[in-house]
């Protein structure tokens, strides 16, 4: 008979670059996580935890950075869904791997001033692309009544939108994704009160009851929209609008995410945009 | 087979073959591959022009008709069966393609690096080869972090001309530490991203002042470098006034910390002007007229934040001090704030040049400073830094523990670091304390505790 | 983000997730180091290295007329014309002799071999660069009054350059070979194909060289030791104007020419040379304007530096032989058909001409590879001279000493090689590397004028 001598696999140590939106779950004590999803440029991680953002995705270099995500300087580990892993006192351990962060960015960068005029100049510009959404009717109640800043109005079609459509992040969720953005951040270098009042109203909203609603990356997604926090792709189109950089690039870099998640979040910019323009006019 | 020499062992082979072309060079190549086989004295594979059978001719072949389309060969040797047979397995290979990726040509200098997409240079080539990479970088239009020392101050001054002209910032020479949106370069920390801007002629200055606002939860948007000499008055402080102006046009940094030795008048009168036209409020850190520590609460302040206690882990040696304050230090910046503190005592800054000539910077080869401690006398308090983060000794004090356990004298450590830092800034305190040092997140407040000790 | 230096400050961007791109630094040629940095600091360098590559890549060479060198070249008073930097009849070397020899008897300065040995070791006739005087000659490149040469000029900056007829391979007078044939040859030469293609030529007006030549490296030509295409190029544009000018000699002449697939060769030197001496003369400029071998020495000129030379020993060339021949009877490297590679052909372009990559010693990779070293060397990439199989990436064009000195990288020189003995001809070809003491020596000397 023999005993079973299975060599104990060595951990693999391994540093990254992490959205600095994930250091409060990195942070705190270890909780066990479950892999939601493994693909070739990222793993979703669902972390046991009422800290947000509760889903971390662990990226490569060539993925979307996600305001949630943890670049990593090496490859990705090898699991599948359902594997478990733990979260927490600074690190991710999952499979061999033992992952600590050495650099943070901000997933929410501060936009500055932002001159109304030239946001009305850009306008036009911006493309919205073929949404998944296009025509939908609580889509049109969203952008009308964020225009007139009707509570009720965007409210309602909030609550419609959460969860509408396929996939991993439904089409509704990505567009009240880049309003909330948008909202936040151009609001902000506006002055646009009533657009800031506007967003931590929908933020409300839509994170209440996401994590029933919709999927676990999605809602973690819109836990990260909420506090401003975004992929670089959405933040450089509103540097772009602003005037800090090229917009059109940024526009069409922003249009190759996903299948429709990039017009998705245009369309929702859009009605952010529009919003900002409308409540910050002449009172 | 045909003709012969009369000699019983050479032999001939004459070969006019048809329809097979091959290039002069390829053919050229199976010449010299057949010629080489120790059986062979010489072989001639050729297209049959008039040249090569001219050629084959004067070496007393006996030539066939052929024409210019045709493949001659010609083989004189005392083993033409393995060349015959060497030449069928040539020409097979030559009709077979062979097609190859050809690597990539890596790029040799910072010039041809910058032909790919590229956002700054880091260069860290010997001083007296730094120039040309930085120009390179300059002349490409990219930010460059000069880490190297021993750039002469022309030169210094022509780069950063340059730099006015291309619009782009030049960190350094002999910049250690630059964190360009969270990036770390050279000796830099590691920083949450937040509101807190740094302009630093001083590496460890600003090592110390940004750590410090992490551990009070304020982050960081840029810490750019200048050079130690940027502030002189050969330089003018061209750096620190683009760099003052870069930050201010950044909508993330809210507050700039301006990081130095006191200037040079020149220096100070072209920085003042500038300070006193930007949007953004500056706290001046310069040493001597106050410490990194101070500067760095005055800031929380200028944000409206509040100033925490600074971690520190004082202990107890239970030694007696009857010596002197031994300041031995890997910081320039942090040596001379220590020195000015305590006001009396023997400090020696190990990261001085003097120190560094051929060997690794003491933030990562500890051996000189472990020779200072275990000098150290009885009775003396030494004073020392230990800075963590990117490229510093992964766990310094594991390096140090030892030699701190044995020194005759008492052990003050300025801990300089964060707890995001690779080494884990708790550990190493505690590692640190273990061993009977006293220890001190502010460098200011581990120089007071040991000038109160003796 | 772009690393340069310390490994260690590498390893701690990597560890953030920091794209980086290292480059493989290594120290500078041996001594060079103060030389380097006086020449970088020159205010001016940037700019005249701009400019002078810009004339260098604008050039327009065009196939003007074929004249006889007597006509355009100031060869009175008994003046020969070589290859390479200065020598003199003691220092030249065997294929160099043999071919001042044979050009001795062809100007009938001497009536036998002896005689004409004794005229040159007296010197009884002078000798300079075909540099100096706008002109360029392969292999011994011995140009005398009564040769024919291609006169192509540069219709962007006007400038006019000259080199001989191609006498085809074998016993050929370039490598110093001075036979009867040889000189028969060149006598035929003397009297129908200079005439003929002198009149085929003013018939079809210019002929644009830098179209031709763009042409032909898309079809598998470097231009220095694969002119197949571009000869089949230019044949064909003067087969008709050749068969109007002279029915009687047609046939004769395009055989002629259609039988050397290195006839091309000369115009496309002409060509090159026309183009590198737009770019002569600006100051502060370290762009290499020539670079060219006598079979004794390997020299270079400097933009800046006017019409020095700077040189160090020519290198025998590695390569493969014809016949019977070996590395023991090859010459050291000789020929200013260097001038292809100093306008961004021949070795630069390597990567276009498959065909010929076994010079390299293998495979097309190696090809590749050459050619994209030479990058790391030069100033521009050319906006006409393209590599299909680099995605029409613009050969690299513009030596610059300073980058030579900084990488220690040589120019890639494709060559034919002669034999050592005078009046062997070609024995093979090859690659050579060029002595990197001609580069140091002008570095130091762009160093003093700074």
């Amino acid at each position: 008979m023999t005993v079973g001598t299975h060599a104990r696999r060595p951990r693999t140590h391994v540093t990254g670059a992490a959205s600095s939106a994930v250091r409060p779950v990195l942070e705190a004590p270890r909780s066990p996580a479950r892999v939601l999803a493994a693909f070739s440029t990222g793993v979703y991680l669902e972390v046991r935890s009422d800290v947000e953002p509760s889903v971390i995705a662990l990226i490569t270099g060539a993925a979307t950075r996600l305001p949630n995500s943890v670049l990593l300087a090496a490859g990705l580990p090898h699991v599948t869904v359902g594997d478990e892993g733990w979260v927490g006192d600074g690190c991710v351990q999952l499979g061999r791997l033992s992952l600590r962060a050495h650099r943070w960015w901000d997933p929410a960068p501060p936009l500055g001033p932002v001159d109304p005029l030239r946001l009305e100049q850009a306008a036009p510009r911006l493309t919205v692309g073929s949404p998944g959404l296009a025509g939908n009717d609580a889509v049109d109640l969203l952008a009308g009544s964020c225009a007139r800043g009707w509570l009720l109005g965007v409210m309602t079609a909030a609550e419609q939108l959460v969860g509408l459509g396929p996939g991993l992040t439904p089409s509704g969720d990505d567009v009240l994704a880049g309003l909330l953005v948008t909202l936040r951040h151009l609001g902000a270098g506006t002055g646009t009160e009533r657009a800031v009042w506007l967003a931590d109203w929908l933020a409300a909203t839509v994170t209440y009851d996401a994590r029933t609603r919709t999927t676990p990356i999605s809602a973690t997604l819109l836990h990260c929209a909420a506090r401003g926090e975004a992929s670089p792709e959405v933040i450089a189109v509103l540097r772009g609008l602003a005037g800090r950089q090229a917009l059109e690039p940024a526009v069409r870099r922003l249009h190759r995410l996903g299948h429709t998640s990039g017009s998705d979040l245009a369309q929702g910019i859009a009605i952010g945009l529009s919003s900002v323009l409308a409540l910050g006019g002449p009172a | 087979m045909s003709g012969g020499t009369g000699d019983v062992v050479m032999g001939d082979v004459v070969m006019v073959r048809t329809g097979i072309y091959h290039d002069s060079v390829a053919l050229m190549r199976v010449s010299k591959a057949l010629t080489e086989l120790p059986g062979t004295e010489v072989a001639i594979v050729a297209m049959a022009t008039e040249l090569n059978l001219a050629l084959a001719r004067d070496l007393r072949f006996d030539l066939p008709a052929a024409g210019p389309a045709d493949l001659l060969v010609a083989i004189r040797g005392h083993d033409v069966e393995t060349a015959t047979r060497e030449l069928d397995r040539q020409l097979a290979a030559l009709s077979s393609s062979r097609t190859q990726a050809a690597a990539e040509q890596p790029p040799l200098t910072t010039r041809s690096a910058a032909r790919r997409p590229a956002d700054v240079v880091l260069v860290s080539v010997p001083g007296e080869h730094a120039f040309a990479e930085a120009l390179d970088a300059v002349q490409s239009g990219l930010p460059v972090m000069v880490f190297s020392d021993g750039v002469s101050v022309e030169r210094e001054v022509l780069l950063k001309r340059l730099a006015d002209e291309r619009d782009v910032l030049v960190m350094g020479p002999d910049c250690g530490t630059a964190v360009i949106a969270g990036v770390g370069l050279g000796f830099a920390n590691v920083l949450r991203p937040g509101p807190v801007g740094l302009v630093a002629a001083s590496g460890t200055g600003a090592q110390q002042v940004t750590s410090l606002l992490d551990l009070a939860g304020t982050g960081v948007s840029h810490v750019l470098g200048v050079g130690g000499r940027d502030l002189s008055a050969e330089v003018g402080g061209l750096s620190t006034v683009r760099a003052l102006r870069m930050l201010d046009d950044d909508p993330a940094t809210e507050l700039i910390v301006l990081v130095s030795k006191p200037p040079a008048p020149e220096a100070a009168r072209a920085v003042g002007e500038v300070v006193a036209s930007l949007r953004t409020p500056v706290v001046s850190a310069l040493l001597g007229e106050g410490d990194l520590t101070e500067a760095t609460e005055q800031a929380l302040r200028a944000l409206g934040r509040s100033v925490p206690e600074w971690p520190a882990w004082p202990g107890w040696s239970g030694k007696a001090v009857t010596g002197t304050v031994r300041g031995v230090y890997s910081g320039g910046t942090l040596c001379a704030e220590a020195r000015l503190i305590v006001g009396r005592g023997e400090f020696v800054d190990y990261g001085d040049d003097a120190y560094t000539l051929g060997r690794a910077h003491p933030m990562i080869d500890p051996a000189l400073r472990l020779e200072a401690l275990a000098k150290a006398a009885p009775g003396d308090v030494v004073l020392m830094d230990v800075v963590l983060g990117h490229a510093a000794d992964p766990d310094p004090a594991a390096s140090f523990a030892h030699a701190i356990a044995r020194c005759p004298a008492t052990v003050v450590v300025a801990l300089v670091g964060t707890e995001g830092d690779p080494q884990d800034l708790h550990r190493q305190a505690a590692a640190l304390r273990e061993a009977g040092a006293s220890v001190f997140t502010s460098n200011a407040h581990a120089a007071r505790h040991a000038r109160d000790l003796t | 983000m772009i690393t340069v230096g310390a490994g260690l400050l590498q390893e701690a961007l990597e560890a953030q997730a920091v794209a980086t791109t290292p480059v493989e630094w290594r120290p500078p040629l041996p001594g060079t180091a103060d030389a380097l940095a006086r020449v970088l600091a020159d205010p001016r360098r940037t700019a005249a290295n701009e400019r002078a590559v810009a004339r260098l890549t604008s050039a327009r060479p065009h196939l003007v007329g074929v004249r006889r060198a007597s006509e355009v070249l100031d060869l009175d008073g008994r003046t020969f014309l070589h290859a390479g930097p200065p020598v003199d009849w003691e220092r030249a070397s065997g294929p160099m002799r043999g071919a001042l020899i044979g050009a001795t008897l062809l100007e009938g300065y001497a009536h036998d071999e002896d005689g004409a040995r004794s005229l040159l070791e007296s010197g009884g006739v002078r000798l300079e660069p075909c540099h100096g005087r706008r002109t360029v000659g392969p292999m011994a490149g011995v140009v005398s009054p009564s040769m024919w040469m291609f006169e192509v000029r540069d219709a962007e900056h006007g400038g006019l350059a000259y080199c001989s007829l191609n006498e085809g391979l074998g016993k050929v007078l370039r490598y110093g070979a001075y036979g009867p044939e040889v000189l028969d040859r060149l006598r035929w030469m003397d009297r129908v194909l200079g005439p003929v293609l002198s009149a085929a030529i003013a018939l079809t007006g210019p002929i644009d060289l830098r179209a031709l030549i763009a042409q032909a490296l898309q079809m598998g030509d470097e231009l220095h030791n694969r002119n197949r295409a571009a000869t089949s190029l230019l044949l064909r544009e003067l087969a008709p104007a050749v068969v109007d000018a002279a029915p009687e000699r047609a046939a004769e002449v395009l055989r002629f020419v259609n039988g050397n697939d290195h006839f091309f060769l000369n115009a496309g030197m002409a060509a090159g040379k026309v183009s590198t001496d737009a770019a002569r003369d600006v100051p502060g400029s370290s762009l290499v304007v020539a670079m060219a071998r006598n079979g004794t020495d390997f020299g270079v000129q400097v933009s800046g530096l006017g019409d020095r030379w700077f040189t160090g020993p020519a290198g025998v060339p590695d390569g493969l032989y014809l016949g019977a021949y070996g590395p023991a009877d090859a010459n050291p490297d000789i020929g200013d058909s260097t001038i292809t590679e100093t306008s961004g052909l021949g070795g630069f372009a390597m990567a276009a001409a498959p065909a010929i990559v076994r010079f390299v010693g293998g495979e097309v990779s190696d090809a590749i590879a050459a050619t994209r070293s030479m990058y790391e060397i030069t100033l521009a990439e050319h906006p006409v001279y393209q590599i299909p199989g680099l995605g029409f990436r613009g050969t690299p064009v513009g030596i610059d000493v300073t980058l030579v000195a900084r990488t220690g990288l040589l120019p890639v020189v494709n060559t034919g090689i002669a034999g050592r003995v005078a009046g062997t001809g070609q024995v093979g070809a090859g690659l050579v590397n060029p002595p990197a003491e001609a580069f140091t020596r002008a570095l130091a000397a762009l160093a003093d004028s700074v």
